[in-house]
C-alpha cells in the first residue's frame, strides 16, 4: 500500500480522537464515566493509527522475502515480546485473577505466532480452547475458592489502588533456587538452539507454507486449505489417535463429574463434626447409581421434577 | 542485523523455550494452588509453540495434528485438576499449598 492511511480513514480517526479528547477535558461537574468514554476513545484513535503505521511499515520492504510479504518480522516481535511479558506477568502478579487475565493475553499473542506460521485453525482452536474455555473454568474456580480475608490480610499498595493479599500470595517459596534454576534450564535451551546458528535454514515465507505441506505430505489428495489438509491428514493417518482423544475427553468428563459428587464433612481434631460446616457442604453420600437411592442437593424447590419411572 | 530480519526455526524455539522456562520457575515459586496449574499450562504453551515450529519448518503436518492431541490432553487436565482443586478446598478451606505439607515424605 503506498500511503498508510488513506484520507477517509484519517479524517474518522482524527474525528475520534477530538470527540474523546472533548470528553476527556475537565470541566466544572464532575462526570467520571464521560472522561473514561473520552479515554476510551482515544485510546482506540491512537492503536488505530498505531497499527496502521505498522502495516504501512510492513509493505514497504516489498522484496524481502521474495514473495511481498514484506517486513513480516516486525509481526514476530511484536507477538513474541507480548508472549514473554505477559507469561512473567502471570508469574510474577500477585493476585490470582490478574495472572488469569494476563494468560489470556499470552494465549493471544500465541495465537498470533501461529497465524505467522500459516497455522490459522490452530490459532483459532486455541483461542476457542484455551481463552474461550479452560481460563473462563480458571476464574471460575478463582472467584469460588477464594478465602476470606477479613481476619486481617496482607495490604499490598500498588499504583492507586490497595488490595488485601493472603498470606500465601503475598510470598513465594524459595524464589532465589527457583529462579536459578529455572534460568540455567532456559540458558541451556537457548544454548542448545542457537549453537547451529551458523547453519540456519531460512523458513519459508507464510504464503509459500500450505504449498510446502501439500509438496511434503504423501499424496493427500485435492485439498483447498490448511484446515482441509490438516483434516484429511489427520482422519487417514491419525484416526486411531482422534478416537483416542475423544475418549479421553470422554473421560475426563467422567471423572469431573464423579468429583464433583462427593462431599466432604468438616471434622475438627476429635472428629466432632465442626460447626463451621456450611450449608453447602451436606453428608458424605454413598455413591448408589439408583436415580431414586441419590438425594437431589442443591434445591428446595418443590417442583423438582422427579426421575421417571422406568 | 540479519537475526533480526530473517525470521527463522530458531527465533520459534527460542520463544517456546522462554515460556517454557517461565512456567517452569512460576511452578516452583508459587503457593496457590490454581496458579500452580495455570503455569502448567504456560509450560504447555511453550511446547506447542515449539512443536509448531518443528512442523513448519519440515513442511508436514504431523506437528499440527500432535498440536491438537495436546490441547485435547490441556483441556481435560484442565478440568480435573480443578476439580480436584475445589475437593482440597473443601477440605481444609485453603488453596495454599503448604496446607498439605504432611503429605511431603
Amino acid at each position: 500500500m503506498s500511503s498508510p492511511l488513506v484520507p477517509s480513514l484519517t479524517l474518522g480517526l482524527c474525528i475520534l480522537a477530538g470527540i474523546g479528547t472533548f470528553f476527556l477535558l475537565p470541566r466544572a461537574q464532575k462526570n467520571v464515566s464521560l472522561r473514561a468514554i473520552g479515554g476510551g476513545m482515544v485510546a482506540v484513535a491512537g492503536v488505530a493509527f498505531v497499527l496502521a503505521m505498522i502495516r504501512w511499515a510492513v509493505g514497504l520492504s516489498g522484496s524481502e522475502g521474495g514473495s511481498g510479504v514484506g517486513a513480516s518480522y516486525i509481526y514476530f516481535w511484536i507477538f513474541s515480546i507480548l508472549a514473554v511479558a505477559g507469561a512473567a506477568r502471570v508469574v510474577t502478579h500477585p493476585q490470582p485473577v490478574y495472572s488469569a487475565i494476563y494468560f489470556v493475553l499470552t494465549v493471544f499473542a500465541t495465537a498470533g505466532l501461529f497465524v505467522l506460521m500459516a497455522a490459522e485453525f490452530l490459532a483459532a482452536a486455541l483461542i476457542i480452547i484455551y481463552a474461550g474455555a479452560i481460563l473462563v473454568v480458571y476464574v471460575f474456580v478463582i472467584m469460588l475458592a477464594s478465602e476470606a480475608t477479613e481476619g486481617g490480610g496482607i495490604i499490598s499498595k500498588t499504583v492507586g489502588k490497595t488490595s488485601v493479599l493472603t498470606d500465601f500470595d503475598a510470598s513465594s517459596r524459595e524464589p532465589f533456587w527457583a529462579c536459578l534454576g529455572g534460568f540455567t534450564v532456559m540458558a541451556t535451551m537457548l544454548f542448545v538452539i542457537f549453537d547451529r546458528a551458523p547453519t540456519l535454514l531460512k523458513a519459508p515465507a507464510v504464503e509459500q507454507i500450505p504449498q510446502a505441506i501439500r509438496d511434503a505430505s504423501n499424496n493427500l489428495g485435492p485439498t483447498t486449505g490448511g484446515i482441509q489438509q490438516l483434516g484429511v491428514y489427520m482422519f487417514t493417518h491419525q484416526s486411531i489417535a482422534v478416537q483416542v482423544a475423544g475418549l479421553i475427553l470422554t473421560l475426563a468428563m467422567v471423572g469431573a463429574i464423579m468429583i464433583a459428587r462427593k462431599h466432604i464433612i468438616l471434622t475438627d481434631i476429635d472428629g466432632n463434626i465442626s460447626p463451621a460446616a456450611d450449608a453447602s457442604v451436606g453428608p458424605m453420600l454413598d455413591v448408589d447409581d439408583n436415580p431414586h437411592g441419590v438425594e437431589v442437593t442443591g434445591t428446595q424447590n418443590p417442583n423438582q421434577k422427579e426421575y421417571p419411572e422406568l | 542485523m540479519s537475526g533480526f530480519t530473517q525470521i527463522v526455526l530458531h527465533h520459534y524455539l527460542a520463544i517456546g523455550a522462554i515460556l517454557f522456562s517461565l512456567g517452569l520457575i512460576g511452578f516452583l515459586t508459587r503457593r496457590n494452588l490454581i496458579i500452580l496449574f495455570l503455569c502448567t499450562e504456560l509450560m504447555l504453551q511453550g511446547v506447542i509453540i515449539t512443536l509448531l515450529a518443528f512442523a513448519t519448518f519440515h513442511g508436514n503436518l504431523q506437528g499440527q495434528a500432535f498440536v491438537i492431541f495436546a490441547l485435547v490432553i490441556a483441556a481435560a487436565e484442565a478440568s480435573l485438576a480443578l476439580g480436584l482443586i475445589v475437593l482440597l478446598f473443601r477440605q481444609k478451606q485453603t488453596v495454599d499449598a503448604d496446607a498439605w505439607r504432611e503429605l511431603r515424605g
